[in-house]
């Protein structure tokens, strides 16, 4: 009998792709009873009155397909609130199987075969991945550290006539950089300059500090028209395992978006729908004590992180949960391996171009930097300065 | 993609406010080729209709009475306790991959490794669409049994496949011999197989399997299977294509939760393949949804490990509701194709006149008050379904006794008539 020819059996998209490191950390984590501030998510409960919400919603048979309109309209309202900017709920939100739903079928939206697509690196990994997925190519620009600075000759550079989007990540993972005002501006010049769209992951949106303020670039002039934003419940609402997400755009792209939507997943899941519900109306002192919180355990890791920096170089982020650390690079993999295996984890796609080479001439800083995630209880974070100050002294 | 816009750029002052200088024009939004073959979709289009109008919805596949209650508590369970509303692991909690194997040994006598043959993924949808972004280049050729659910075609079309079609027809949809064997060839990738298919009701025969089987050897092609019906089956028996030899380590087997436990909205759903088949799903899947509903993997744990007296009752339930649904189909005057399987019924509605099938449903929704789903956009060639109608019987005994009862009243056989009453 023919034996299958397994060879060629992946899409061309799909065969450049590896699997994401981050949950081979958590596992290695797992397997060498490591603390995990690998991943990016809470180890302490979600907040009871939301939990409530979606307990009510299985109880009261919220369970067959549905479409909550309610969540866009608490979306679209929100998103003016904090932003000023008029949403339409019936044409311009799309509810989404999480950010990353959001994200997917914006970029299958909008990106042809061979478009380009810039992002901003350090970058979350399947901006890439989806560029990819979509037939587009991924075009890099990297931020400048230590404070993650955006070269602005360099992004105009990178775009041109075949760039169809800019991916912009604010407040960002992993530096935890929020991009000012100027910065924003900026991009909004060159994106009308150029006629390209913007698409925003905004997840961050409520965990900024220091009384930084999160700015949508959607909130510029003219930008409102070439935006897609997308955010979720993810991180503010400390349910990352829900999968609600939504897509914020002009209508004709919201009705693109919407669409390929409905071809990939069909709809999110109808009890978190009603559950988001509520979470969308939580107070404002919700969200402050959310920044208390995360601010309290950020002031903890970077407390906690001097103690490894050996170059004395402690960048403090502005936001978000992530803490990258200055750390000699001829300890690279003593830090690296070892540090693996206290669960935390390394930057990962730095890579801005095939060529490896050119790679560490233009970005020589890459594997001096680990990513710290510190949106763990503070127990968490206790027992991992213990087992970090054993490990360094 | 245009880069020039009309009007001087406009230059943006730091504060982010304009300066003076007038917004140029808006950018011209041009969405991806990808979309053209989309429209709304037939359901939500029938289902708006049936509430505008009030009609008893037959049309959209969904139950209106819930899951039972020990899958539900088990998600109850799983929100009330930490960790268990945080990312589940990308492919699915191990628990429920676990469940899955468990009971796919037991439906197939296959032994699959739940670590890397069993994706969760969200829906059997989102199985559908990570296999195709993940196993399907452009211009690969995909063959297609119509009717099919319009989502296929879509998702065919999306990752820019050309689709090949072999059309079922009544009485009994039988797999088309000649047709299918003209269909494949070197070229073909995959063919992709819903059984129980929507929205015929019919089971594909081992002999048919065997068919398609010997083809995909013969051409080196890959399987798509869309299970999600197999355990609403009224004649005969639910048979995985996986399970033929030689067709394992060339198929992607689908399932979700859904139908089985009438829990549409949850979408939890899984695809079971060889592992260099699972790992191009896998990517793909990972990069659209990363991972699926925690919570809700707890609950499908639960469902899995249901009786067997669940699925009895389960199959028996819905048997009913078909063999109500199809006498009195037939008695009001349809041309009933009783289905082996699912809960969908096709039946020829031209004893009452109407040209086409959106014409007959558009007064079966706007008259008679009941909303049924016009399948011809599930066709190649609109005409082949341009006479049939699709009910669906996921629907308590009530809302199926009511909508019978507006139809007995309502609609009646004509030979002659020829309406102007045109469904919008």
């Amino acid at each position: 009998m023919q034996g299958f020819d397994c060879q060629n059996v992946l899409s061309r998209r799909a065969r450049s792709f590896k699997l994401s490191p981050i949950q081979q950390l958590s596992l290695l984590a797992q397997r060498c009873n490591a603390i995990n501030l690998a991943e990016g998510f809470p180890d302490f409960p979600a907040p009871l009155h939301i939990k409530e919400a979606a307990v009510a919603a299985i109880t009261a048979d919220f369970n067959q397909y549905r479409h909550v309109q309610g969540v866009c309209e608490k979306v679209a309202s929100a998103f003016e609130m904090a932003h000023g900017v008029k949403v339409d709920p019936a044409t311009e939100v799309t509810l989404c199987c999480g950010q990353s739903e959001a994200l997917a079928a914006a970029i299958l939206a909008v990106v042809e075969a061979n478009d380009e697509v810039v992002i901003l690196e350090p970058a979350y990994d399947t901006y890439e991945a989806c560029t990819i997925l979509a037939g587009g190519k991924p075009v890099f620009v990297s931020l400048d550290p230590p404070f993650w600075s955006l070269d602005l000759k360099k992004l105009d550079a990178a775009i041109g006539p075949k760039t169809k989007a800019v991916i912009i990540n604010s407040p960002h993972n992993p530096t935890g950089k929020v991009f000012s005002k100027v910065e924003l501006a900026d991009i909004t010049n060159l994106c009308c300059k150029h006629g390209c769209l913007a698409i925003t992951d905004e997840v961050y949106e409520h965990i900024t500090f220091d009384d930084v303020k999160h700015v949508s670039l959607a909130s510029f002039p003219g930008m409102k028209e070439r935006t897609i934003v997308t955010s979720s419940l993810s991180k503010t609402f400390g349910v990352t395992g829900w999968r609600i997400g939504w897509a914020i755009a002009p209508s004709a792209l919201t009705s693109a978006i919407q669409i390929i939507h409905t071809k990939l997943t069909d709809s999110a899941p109808a009890p978190f729908q009603e559950a988001a519900l509520t979470a969308l109306q939580s107070c404002p002192d919700f969200y402050k004590s959310l920044k208390q919180e995360y601010q309290f355990r950020r002031d903890y890791i970077e407390y906690v992180m001097e103690a490894i920096n050996t170059l004395g170089i402690a960048f403090v982020p502005g936001c978000a949960f992530f803490n990258k650390s200055g750390a000699e690079e001829n300890l690279k993999f003593h830090v690296s391996t070892d540090l693996a295996k206290k669960g935390l984890q390394m930057p990962r796609n730095l890579k801005g171009s095939n060529d490896a080479s050119e790679n560490l001439v233009s970005n020589p800083y890459k594997h001096r930097y680990i990513r710290v995630a510190f949106c763990k209880d503070i127990s968490t974070l206790q027992a991992a300065k213990l087992a970090l100050r054993r490990q360094c002294k | 993609m245009a880069s020039s816009t009309e009007g001087a750029p406009q230059t943006v002052a730091s504060d982010g406010k304009s300066n003076g200088v007038a917004v140029e024009t808006p950018p011209t939004l041009q969405v991806s080729k990808r979309l053209e073959k989309f429209q709304t979709s037939i359901f939500t289009q029938t289902t708006g209709l049936a509430i505008k109008y009030q009609a008893l919805n037959l049309g959209q596949g969904f139950p209106d009475f819930d899951g039972p209650d020990f899958i539900k508590e088990a998600a109850i369970e799983a929100i009330k306790t930490v960790g268990k509303n945080q990312y589940a692991r990308g492919y699915g909690i191990p628990d429920l991959n676990r469940a899955i194997a468990a009971r796919f040994k037991k439906d197939s006598g296959l032994d699959v490794d739940p670590e890397t043959e069993v994706t969760v993924t969200t829906g059997c949808t989102e199985a559908l669409s990570a296999t195709m972004l993940g196993l399907l280049n452009p211009g690969d050729e995909v063959i297609l049994f119509a009717p099919f659910f319009d989502v296929y075609e879509q998702l065919l079309a999306m990752v820019g496949a050309t689709i090949k079609f072999v059309t079922l027809r009544p009485p009994d949809f039988s797999v088309p011999e000649k047709e299918l064997r003209e269909a494949f060839s070197s070229k073909t990738r995959a063919i992709l197989v819903n059984t129980p298919h929507n929205p015929t009701g019919k089971v594909f025969s081992r002999k048919e399997l065997e068919l398609i089987a010997s083809l995909c050897i013969k051409n080196n092609a890959l399987a798509f299977t869309d299970e999600v019906y197999s355990k609403l089956i009224f004649r005969g028996e639910h048979i995985s294509i996986a399970t033929l030899d030689g067709m394992y380590e060339r198929t992607v087997t689908m399932n979700s939760m859904a139908k089985t436990f009438s829990l549409t909205g949850w979408k939890v759903g899984w695809a079971i393949a060889p592992p260099q088949l699972s790992w191009g799903l896998r990517i793909a899947h990972s990069n659209l949804t990363f991972s699926t509903s925690t919570p809700l993997q707890w609950g499908a744990v639960a469902a899995l490990q249901a009786p067997d007296a669940y699925y009895v009752d389960l199959a028996q339930n819905y048997k009913r509701r078909k063999d109500y649904l199809v006498e009195n189909l037939s008695s009001i005057g349809f041309k009933v194709y009783e289905p082996h399987g699912t809960y969908f019924v096709m039946a020829d509605h031209t004893p009452f006149g109407f040209d086409d099938d959106t014409a007959f449903v558009g007064h079966l929704i706007k008259n008679v008050g009941v909303a049924a789903i016009p399948p011809s956009g599930f066709y190649e060639n609109a005409s082949d379904g341009k006479h049939l109608v699709r009910f669906a019987f996921c629907k308590d005994d009530e809302t199926l006794r009511k909508a019978v009862e507006r139809m007995k009243i309502h609609l009646k056989p004509t030979s002659l008539k020829s309406t102007n009453d045109s469904a919008n």
